[in-house]
Parts: C-alpha cells; sequence; structure tokens
C-alpha cells in the first residue's frame, strides 16, 4: 500500500531505535521502480512542507537525473526547491561530476565552472567512490536543513546501483546503517534495479530495510508457453500496469505483507487496492493435495449420521434392523392380539415363516463383542 | 521417546569416586558433559539441560524479525547473573549500547509454587498447548530458589539488568566492523577462552565463559564477501571451544549467504537454531494457533549438540516452538509447543530454502 509506506516514512522512527528505511526495488519485466520513488519522493516532501511529518527536511542524493529534473519535478508538484526561506530539500548531486573528472579538466583550464547551477539547492559531489564522504555530505546537508540540533531530516537515495558501481557493497552497507542510527535521520529509502546485481546484493539492502517494495509485472512471462500475440499483449499489458508489493518489518517482530496495482498515467503513477484474488499470503502451512476441511453440507450429514452402538434414544431404545422383526415391535402391534401369541406377527394373512435364532434371548443392540469369547 | 532405564546385564558401570564440582550456574549432564543454561527454561528442557560446555551453538536469523536478539539477550543476562565471564562481538561501531537491554530476572518471591496456568506473569515463560496432560514432575522447578543459585532465571524482558551485574563482570565487547581481519578476532577470541581451560583430570570447574557473536556475516562487515575466511574462522572458533569450558553462540542471517556456504556453516554447528518471522494477520494460522494474537515468532531447533557419544538423542526432530511476545508495551514471551503441527512446520521447513536436514 503505497501510502502506508508513505504514511510509516511520514511518521519516521522512535528515539533510539533505527530510522524506518525502504528499499524499492523492480526488474526488467516491471521497470517503474523510478516512477514509485518519485511519488514517494513527492508525497513525502508534500507532508515536509506541510508540517505534517517527523522529518523538517530532505536530503537527496541524484545519482541518475540531475538537480534540475528533480527541482522540476517538485515544482510541478506544488514543491519549489528554489526558495530560499522555505527549502526544505537539499540535493547532492552525484550526477553531473561523479568521479570529479570535468573538476580535474576544468583545472587544465578546458572547461567553465559548471558546479553553479547545483549550489543553491546543494552539494557537489566529486568522489562517490568514497562512502565516509559521502555519509559527511549528506549529514551536513542535513543539519544545515533543520537549523536545530534535535530536529531530524530525510535522506533518499535515487540510485543504489549506481552507488555499487564505485563503491563496495560493505562500505554501502555501512553508510546505510551509519545513516540509520545517526540521531536526526528520520527516514532513509533508496531505489535498486533488482536484476542488475547478485542476490546476495538484493538481500542484503532487504536486511537492512525496514520495508521492500517490489514492483513486479501483473503476469509473469512463462517462456514457450504462449504464442506471439499473447506475449504481445501481456508486455503491453506490463507496460501500463503492475503489482506493488509491500512487506513491512513490524515493530513487534512480525511481517506484515500488502499488495495493490498501480497504473501509469501522464501524469505519474496512480494506486489502487488489488482487484483480483490476488493476495496470496505466503502462509507457513504448506498447500497439500488432500481436502482436510469439510464443507457446511457435508458438516451437518456428518452430524446426521447415526453410528451403530450409540445410544441416542429419542425415548425409546435404538431399534437396529438385524434380520428379524424384532420382539419390541411384535410386542406393540399384538396388544390387540390375545397375549399368548408373541411369536406371529401382525398377522395380516397368508403363511408365515417363523424361524427362532439361537440368539433370541439376546437383546437387538448388545455392545458385546461376538470375539470375546474366542479362545486363542 | 525411546526409554534410557538401564535394562538387567550382567556389566556394571564403575561409578566414579565423586560427582565433580561444578560453579553456580553449571549442571551436569550425560556423558561426563557438563551444561550451562541458555536463559530461556524450556529452551534448556528442549535441548536435555542446556547448552554443553565446549559446544558452538548457531541461530540462524531471519532478517525479517529481531527475533535471535532475544535469544541472545537471555543468554547474556544468564552469563552474567552466574558471574560467567562474556565476550560480545557485533556489527554495531559501540557494542556496549546493547548491554543496557539486557534484561533482568523476573522477581522469584512472588511466584511459589511456580504456576503454570497464570500465562499472565511477566517473564519468560514457556506454555505448553497440552501441558495439562503432562505430569508435574519436574524437579527442576522445585527445591529452594535463591536466585543467584537458579540454573536458569525467568528473565523480564521490560526489567534492565541491574548494574551490580555489568560492573561486576567485565564484559569484552568487540565491534565486527573493526576487524577486517578475522585474525584478530580469534586471537581474541582465543586470549579470552584460555580463562577456562578444560583439563580432564581435573573434575572441578570454577568457572566457565560465554561468548556471544551476533550477525556474523552482516553485511557491513569488512569481511562479509570472503566466505571462506568466515567458515574458516568459525571452524577454528569449533576447536578453541572443544579445549576450553565455554559456550559459544553465534548468529547469523542465511539469507545472506550463498547457498552452499550456508549448509556448510549449518554442518558446523554442534546445536542449531532458527528463528523465524510469523505473518500479521494470517488468518489460515489465527485458526490453527491459540494465542496467535501474542506469538510473533517461530523457534526451530534443528540439531543437538552431541558430544562424547554417538547415540541420537531421543527428541523427534525437528520440533518446531513458537516464540511471542505481547503487543504492547509488556514483554513476556510464550513458547508454545504444538506436537500435532510439528509435522506441517517439518514440512514446511524442509521446503523452505536453506534449511537443515538432520
Amino acid at each position: 500500500m503505497a501510502e502506508s509506506v508513505c504514511r510509516t516514512l511520514r511518521d519516521g522512527g522512535l528515539e533510539g531505535e533505527h530510522a524506518p528505511a525502504l528499499t524499492i526495488k523492480d526488474s526488467i519485466a516491471s521497470p517503474f521502480g523510478f516512477d514509485v520513488f518519485c511519488h514517494v519522493l513527492t508525497q513525502l516532501s508534500s507532508f515536509i512542507l506541510a508540517g505534517k511529518s517527523q522529518s523538517r527536511g530532505l536530503v537527496l542524493v541524484a545519482f541518475c537525473r540531475s538537480p534540475s529534473f528533480y527541482a522540476d519535478l517538485l515544482k510541478s508538484k506544488g514543491i519549489d526547491v528554489n526558495s530560499s526561506n522555505k527549502c526544505r530539500v537539499r540535493i547532492l548531486d552525484c550526477y553531473t561530476d561523479p568521479l570529479g573528472w570535468k573538476f580535474r579538466l576544468m583545472g587544465v583550464g578546458n572547461l567553465r565552472d559548471l558546479s553553479c547551477e547545483a549550489s543553491s539547492t546543494g552539494i557537489l559531489c566529486k568522489d562517490v567512490k568514497d562512502t565516509n564522504k559521502l555519509y559527511s555530505s549528506i549529514i551536513e546537508l542535513g543539519k544545515g536543513l533543520v537549523a536545530e540540533a534535535k530536529s531530524r531530516f530525510s535522506v533518499a537515495i535515487d540510485s543504489v546501483d549506481q552507488m555499487l558501481r564505485h563503491a563496495s557493497m560493505s562500505s554501502v552497507a555501512g553508510l546505510f546503517s551509519n545513516l540509520r542510527s545517526h540521531g536526526q535521520v528520520s527516514n532513509v529509502f533508496w531505489l535498486l534495479h533488482s536484476d542488475l546485481h547478485e542476490v546476495r546484493v538484493t538481500a542484503s539492502l532487504e536486511y537492512m530495510s525496514s520495508m521492500v517494495a517490489s514492483v513486479e509485472p501483473l503476469q509473469q512471462l512463462t517462456n514457450g508457453q504462449r504464442d506471439d500475440s499473447d506475449k504481445a499483449s501481456l508486455t503491453e499489458q506490463n507496460l501500463k500496469k503492475g503489482k506493488f508489493h509491500v512487506r513491512f518489518k513490524r515493530r513487534n517482530g512480525r511481517v506484515r505483507v500488502m499488495l495493490e496495482e498501480f497504473h501509469i498515467e501522464q501524469s505519474g503513477i496512480s494506486f489502487k487496492s488489488a482487484s483480483s484474488e490476488e493476495v496470496t499470503n505466503q502462509g507457513l502451512l504448506p498447500k497439500v493435495q488432500f481436502s482436510l476441511q469439510l464443507s457446511e453440507k457435508e458438516q451437518i450429514d456428518r452430524s446426521n449420521v447415526v453410528l451403530p452402538f450409540e445410544h441416542q434414544g429419542n425415548g425409546k431404545p435404538i431399534q437396529i434392523y438385524d434380520g428379524r422383526n424384532s420382539l419390541m415391535e411384535g410386542k406393540h402391534e399384538t396388544t390387540s392380539v390375545s397375549a399368548g401369541n408373541s411369536e406371529t406377527n401382525e398377522g395380516s394373512g397368508g403363511g408365515e415363516i417363523i424361524y427362532y435364532r439361537d440368539s433370541d434371548d439376546e437383546m437387538p443392540d448388545s455392545d458385546e463383542d461376538p470375539d470375546d469369547d474366542l479362545d486363542i | 521417546m525411546a526409554a534410557t532405564k538401564t535394562r538387567g546385564s550382567s556389566f556394571s558401570r564403575a561409578v566414579s569416586a565423586a560427582t565433580p564440582s561444578l560453579a553456580p550456574g553449571l549442571k551436569c549432564g550425560p556423558n561426563g558433559t557438563v551444561f550451562l543454561s541458555s536463559g530461556i527454561p524450556d529452551l534448556d528442557k528442549i535441548l536435555g539441560g542446556g547448552f554443553t560446555l565446549g559446544s558452538l551453538v548457531m541461530v540462524m536469523e531471519d532478517s525479517e524479525a529481531p527475533h535471535h536478539m532475544l535469544l541472545l539477550r537471555n543468554f547474556m543476562s544468564q552469563g552474567l547473573i552466574h558471574n560467567q565471564p562474556l565476550l560480545y562481538a557485533s556489527p554495531s561501531k559501540d557494542p556496549k549500547g546493547f548491554l543496557g537491554t539486557l534484561p533482568s530476572p523476573a522477581s522469584s518471591k512472588d511466584d511459589k509454587p511456580r504456576d503454570r496456568d497464570t500465562d499472565q506473569e511477566k517473564g519468560l515463560r514457556i506454555a505448553w498447548q497440552y501441558k495439562k496432560y503432562f505430569g508435574e514432575n519436574n524437579p527442576n522447578f522445585t527445591g529452594h530458589r535463591d536466585d543467584k543459585h537458579e540454573y536458569c532465571n525467568d528473565f523480564d524482558l521490560r526489567k534492565p539488568l541491574e548494574r551490580q551485574f555489568l560492573i561486576r563482570q567485565h564484559v569484552d565487547c568487540v565491534s565486527l566492523q573493526d576487524s577486517m581481519n578475522l585474525s584478530v578476532l580469534l586471537d581474541h577470541c582465543g586470549t579470552f577462552l584460555s580463562q577456562f581451560p578444560r583439563n580432564d583430570n581435573n573434575s572441578s570447574i570454577t568457572t566457565a565463559g560465554r561468548i556471544a557473536i551476533q550477525s556474523f556475516c552482516a553485511p557491513d562487515c569488512g569481511y562479509s564477501n570472503m566466505e571462506w575466511h568466515m567458515l574458516s574462522f568459525i571452524r577454528s572458533l569449533k576447536s578453541v571451544m572443544r579445549s576450553s569450558n565455554a559456550v559459544a553462540v553465534l548468529t547469523f542471517p542465511p539469507s545472506l549467504l550463498s547457498p552452499s556456504f550456508c549448509k556448510r556453516w549449518q554442518h558446523m554447528a554442534d546445536t542449531l537454531l532458527s528463528v523465524k518471522a510469523i505473518p500479521d494477520e494470517d488468518r489460515e494460522l489465527a485458526q490453527l494457533l491459540t494465542g496467535y494474537q501474542d506469538m510473533v515468532g517461530l523457534l526451530n531447533v534443528h540439531k543437538i549438540a552431541r558430544i562424547n557419544t554417538q547415540v541420537n538423542l531421543e527428541y523427534p526432530f525437528p520440533w518446531s516452538f513458537f516464540c511471542g511476545c505481547s503487543t504492547g508495551n509488556a514483554a513476556f514471551m510464550l513458547f508454545c509447543s504444538l506436537s500435532s503441527i510439528s509435522f506441517i512446520l517439518s514440512c514446511w521447513s524442509k521446503l523452505s530454502a536453506g534449511s537443515y536436514d538432520p
């Protein structure tokens, strides 16, 4: 649920606790992670501007888009980055000159200074390989944004993939855990393209985050099972909408799983609750092939079955048909007949076969086990 | 469960002259082993007495839940209460901060006789679903209940451990981020363990030590992608443990290792436990379990240490347990055993990736 995700980020973390962290991941099958990232960014910025969130400012580390792109994006949503007095967003520009090449070329005297563009909204970073420096720049920007020492700020990193190109996994992980445990950071979120990395890398980032949001296609394309027209229509469908799947790690140690559908439109991305029965919670119980449950009708039928040796009564002793007319019934019917004729039946005429069993003396529903007197 | 009562035979075991004198907090076990408590009474019972001295206990974490921290907290607190030296290593920059979260024993003055039906007690307790069918013939819980000499305490997670315990025993804290080189950490452990050498001739054990290593392969540690080095560290640690009177508990998130290494690490363990999170608002599970509201996770016992013996233990494997904390502020844990669905959960544990097949 995109709303719950944004709300959790807005609420931030408690004192002494690690700040909540969100990983947004997508893949080539449904490449809309960046749209989700922008959505979360704009939502959080509007919360910050309206004063509804724990954090008072946002530091955006821009790797894959220029700062002007973000300035325009936020402006289109009504958030003005460049206004000096109410500015709540600072951008750490790792896009323009990540490895410091232009800076060095400038030193040789060939290029003009290109860093003026970013100066009003943030700092230019010239060495993204040094994660310690990156960390201190983020903290410096954040502290500059929120004047008081106790206020908090959010951090957004638009592409972890770019970071991992230049720095090792352990240093990036160290940076994230330092950010999360810094007292002034309210929340952190980042975007990752999961198919660009080994499983271990994605697993490490999920390990460090408290919410994992994955962008998935509505229906997976399976190879070889569909013909081309089907595949084309599926791909087209996947390019317009998809599934937004979120796993929340709650404070009490439980995991909440939520699912939504999203649509890509001109104005951006929109979310709505999952239409079909897609909310398949990965329950802990494995699905077995046997149907172990009873339906309502089956339960009623089962309770109606009279078991052989049950003494259910109804006031009368149970009459079990055992191949002859019972003496009881005979007694009822012959009340009108003379008492001596106990063996005769209703006597509706005609010949009757009267058969006396050896076990006549026995009560009809004796629970004795006839095998009891076997002596083996 | 197989009976281990002796049958009549013409051989009789030579009874040793005297039982070894043990420091408080240690208990004799079968086959010449000595146990120390895990800090959780029912876990001790399941393991047959506790953690065996000289063994390596490994706990497989779930990356989605912090339940392994609860196990570590109880383990560490129990050691401090029994005045057993402790070495704690964690990936955070300041491991000392964790010591502030160690729980204190629940006050034993007002719960004698111990009544298992009062589940509302604060403190660590296991509630067995079928407890009414088990006889109350457990000698561990009768007898005098002096806090210091009790083998295993019930801990109240809401109360922090008193400072006197932390000061009395210096806790050696190591940050795993500092050790780029695992051999430095191994040397540190070796120095710590040299305080408790195991000497077979000497039958009295004056003190035992505890090592707690948390999240050993956490991604922010420099060595986290050097899988062979980490495996070699574990093997060396295990061999040093064998010659000392100590127990090491090492937790790790198996999802961060490659599958083959995950299996190798599991084989390295003497005692292997795993914790797993419970999904929230899972209706099927809610119907299946009573007290679902109070539970937050699963504890699985995959392997129990077999030291000095070739005999398989009596308990059927794997057993699955539920651990929980109440919602809200009060934090007590209940472990429930559900033998009827342990079969289902054992199937589940085999289906899930990276599980251990004994």
